[in-house]
Parts: structure tokens; sequence; C-alpha cells
């Protein structure tokens, strides 16, 4: 019996230990344990210095540097699955830009300058094939890519991505045609 | 090149870091904390709108309200204006920069080219400063950005003269003329009062600690809203963004407006004040739990119904310990 009181003693211990140990690691936020050094996403942070006044502290982004792998598992997944979509005609390139980009309905409306009940057409390939090309360079303006790539993907092959890259992207002088180029890295 | 001698400095947040940069350009020593809590800064709103493509909340008040707020509390006179022509807009920064003067702009954050491609979203109501130009660029000073960097000169027009909600229309400004005596006493009691106000007595149900409340209640029915498990774990893992990276100095504005309140106790001598900026580190502490939480769980796809209780429970509490705060930091400066 005493055994067993003991034990669960040293497992409330050791809980209560471990709840302590988390709050050492996530309430202070002193100048030492704010700094984070990643070079791709500087920040500024406002953090206690060693002698207890608060300042500014030249950091990174605590999420950049841990978990942009796998933002970017994410994003590919969903290019992947919006693409198959696509083939299959089951929504229109505006719908896969709108989700690639994050554009709220309204936003992406407005910025094209249509009423919201119009783009919610365009989402579907039914609407989106009877468009016209100024309307579709109005989008391509949005998103900002060339008109053709509402119509075009350009992809490397994953195994010749270490050789050959898309170094440019863009409408000539005519915004009608693009040019793309793809070099050897 | 020509370039306009000005001090760049990475600052928490870009409209109260570019305020802040005009005025020490202008002459007058201020710190950006002390920009951002004269102009009441610190705020909280939950907004479920079409504009959005999920819910989503802010940690901070209306943009442009930083720059009206200054001029109202500092005395400080901008010239501010926004542009029907494309033209006239571009005209009017080229003379400006051609005379020496260093010139703020509202733009899209999107067209912000040297900003790494996965942080840029649409959001009209980026603030940079434009300090040079040569034939192809603009030489942009952006408080988000580690040094001066140059942006293609279609693409400074681009993010200026973009559609959509709250767009731009050119919108720019700088301070003519600086007043020499500041009763910065008065500008700090009144940035407090007016913040403490927005935060515990506006009658709207989505706004300060009211809002933090609905943030609570709603965030257990975000998995009704996404697509799927990935999308739902991108969503709550922007938490931590709006919280931390988005140019907030951390914790949701919140160890900003800490440093403002001890930055102002020293100032005007408030004993109060600096208790008041020791409570507002540990609310900014527990914020970041929250931020951290979420990055967490949406990491790991742990986001049963009890995991999001959880995280419900905690923003719970935050509105709880913010609406003491605030009450007690209104009846002081009233």
């Amino acid at each position: 019996m005493r055994k067993i009181i003991i034990r669960i003693k040293i497992k409330h211990f050791i809980s209560q230990f471990l709840i302590f140990l988390g709050t050492i690691i996530y309430t202070v936020m002193k100048e030492k344990e704010a700094q984070i050094n990643h070079d791709v996403h500087p920040l500024v942070l406002y953090v206690e210095k060693e002698d207890g006044t608060y300042g500014r502290l030249e950091t990174a982004s605590f999420l950049s540097k841990n978990y942009l792998d796998d933002y970017f598992d994410k994003v590919r997944k969903w290019d992947a699955e919006l693409k198959e979509k696509l083939d299959k005609g089951e929504i229109s390139p505006v719908y896969y830009y709108m989700i690639m980009l994050e554009m709220g309905e309204g936003d992406l409306a407005s910025r094209v300058g249509i009423s919201k009940w119009k783009l919610r057409r365009h989402l579907k390939m039914k609407a989106f094939e009877k468009m016209n090309l100024r309307m579709l360079r109005r989008y391509a303006d949005v998103f900002d890519i060339p008109v053709s790539n509402l119509l075009h993907f350009t992809v490397i092959k994953e195994k010749d991505q270490h050789k050959l890259k898309i170094t440019y992207q863009k409408a000539t002088s005519n915004p009608y045609i693009s040019v793309s180029k793809i070099e050897t890295v | 090149m020509k370039e306009i001698d000005f001090e760049h400095k990475m600052a928490a947040h870009c409209e109260s870091g570019t305020v802040t940069a005009l005025l020490n350009h202008g002459g007058l020593e201020i710190t950006e904390p002390m920009i951002f809590g004269i102009a009441s800064g610190i705020f909280f709103g939950y907004f479920e709108s079409s504009v959005f493509s999920f819910p989503m909340f802010i940690v901070r008040n209306k943009p442009g309200s930083i720059r009206k707020n200054i001029i109202k509390r500092l005395g400080v006179n901008f010239y501010t204006r926004s542009f029907r022509s494309q033209e006239k807009g571009i005209e009017e920064l080229d003379s400006l920069l051609a005379e020496g003067r260093p010139v703020a702009t509202q733009v899209d954050f999107y067209y912000m080219e040297y900003m790494p491609e996965y942080l840029r979203t649409h959001m009209n109501v980026h603030f940079i400063n434009v300090i040079g130009k040569n034939e192809k660029s603009y030489l942009i000073s952006d408080s988000y950005y580690k040094e001066k960097a140059e942006l293609r000169t279609e693409l400074l027009h681009k993010a200026r003269f973009v559609g959509g909600n709250m767009a731009p229309k050119g919108f720019l400004f700088y301070p003519v003329s600086i007043p020499e005596n500041i009763d910065f006493e008065k500008a700090i009691r009144k940035g407090i009062k007016k913040a403490a106000h927005d935060m515990i007595k506006l009658p709207v149900p989505f706004v300060g600690v009211k809002g933090i409340r609905k943030f609570a209640k709603k965030v257990t029915g975000w998995p009704d809203l996404a697509r799927d498990i990935d999308h739902l774990s991108h969503e709550i893992m922007k938490i931590n963004v709006f919280l931390e990276d988005q140019g907030t100095g951390g914790a949701g504005f919140r160890f900003l407006y800490a440093t403002f309140l001890q930055q102002a106790a020293q100032k005007i001598n408030d004993a109060q004040l600096e208790g008041m900026s020791k409570r507002m580190m540990a609310i900014g502490d527990d914020w970041r739990n929250i931020s951290y939480f979420a990055a967490r769980i949406g990491k790991n796809r742990d986001l049963g119904e009890s995991r999001l209780d959880e995280l419900s429970q905690m923003i719970y509490m935050m509105a709880d310990k913010e609406q003491e705060f605030f009450t007690e930091l209104y009846k002081m400066v009233k």
C-alpha cells in the first residue's frame, strides 16, 4: 500500500515538475530566449532586457524557422489536389489562384472590379470558358501573373529541378503575349 | 541613384515604424512604443467577412489611425493626400523625392518583391517610406526588411494603385511641422484612456474584450469552415502568424504596449503605470503561450475537439485578464 502511495507521489511530483518546466519554457520573454537565428524572416520583437527594462530586439520568426517545411508541404499538397480538380474540369483556374493566394471572394471581386455573384460563377468552368480576354487580363493583373498562365502551367519534373529553373515569366509590352525563360541552374 | 540621407531601422509594426522614422528624421526624438501607445494602437477585433478567406482577428486599431491620433495628440502637422488619377500620384511622389523629402506611402504588401515570396499576401494597408529614386527603381525603407531595399518602378506604381477593399489610392504623407513643446503627459493619458475605452466600453459584440470572447467561442467551430485537416491546421497556425509574425512586436502588440507603459511611466514619473507595464508583460506572455500552443497543435495535426476546447479556454482566460487590466488602467487615467 505504502509503495503505491509513494509511486503516486513520485508520479505526481514528476508531472508537477514537467508542468513547471513547461512554464519556464513558455513564460519567459527575456532577451536571450527570444533570440532566434534565421535569416529568411527577420522580425523586431519587444522583450525584457537584462537590466529589467523593455526594448526592441532584432530577431527572426519562430514559426518560419521551425515550421516552414510543414507549410510548404501543405502548399504542395493543395497545389496537386487543385490541379487534379482542374484536370477534371471541376474548378476553374480562377478558383485555383484564389485558393493558392488565400484571397477572400469579396476581396478578389472588388480588386477585379466585378460583383461577388459574377465572381462565384467564374469559379466554375462553365462561366470561365465564356470569359473574354479582357476579363482574363483583369484577373491576371490581380494575381500578378501573365495572362497565359490562366490557361497554361509550366512544370519542371522533380528529377530535373536541380538543373532546370524557370528564371523569367512576364508579359511583354503587349500584355497578352508573355515570355518564359527556362534555364539551366 | 538619388538617395535621401535617411536612417533605416527595422520596426515592430509598419505604420508606427513609418511614422516614428519620419518624425525622427524631422528631428523629434521618440521611440516606436511611445508612438504606438500615444496613438492608442492596442486593440482586438474578430471578423467574419467575405473579404477574408477565413475568419480572422486583428490586434491593433484601424489602419491609418496611428497617424491620425498622433496628429491630434502631439500636434504634429502632416501633409496627407490620396489621388484619383495615377499620373498625378506618381508625379507628386517624384517631385517630393526630388525636393529631398522622404515620403510615406500606402501600398499593397503583395508587390514588395524584396520580401520572401511565401510571406507576401494581398494586404492593402502596408506602409513604407520612399527615400530615393533612379530610372528603374525606387529606394524603400520598409520596417519589415533588414536593409534599404530597391523596388522596381512599375511594381511600386502597381502597389500604390491597386483596387479592392481599403484601396491605397496612392495615399502619401509626410510631416510638415513638429511643435517644439509637446505636452507628453496629456498625450499619454489621452492615448491610454482611448485605448482602454475601446477595449472595454465599445458596445459592439466583436471588438475589444468582447471580441476576444467571440474569438474563443468561435474557434471551436473552425473545423466546419475548413476544407480539410491541412487547411484547418494552416488556419490554426495562422493564429501564431497574426500574434507574432505580422509585425506586432510579439504577443499581438502586448509586449510593445508594455514597453510603452514603462517608457511613459518614466517620462511622466508615474509609479502606477510602471506596475501596469509589468502586468501587461505578463499578459503578453500568456498570449505568447497561446501562439506557441496553436503552432504546436497545428503542426502535429492534433486538432480534436478537446484540443480546440483547450485553446478556447486559454483565449477566454485572456478576455478576463484583459478586462480586469484595462478597467483598472481606465480608472487610473480618468
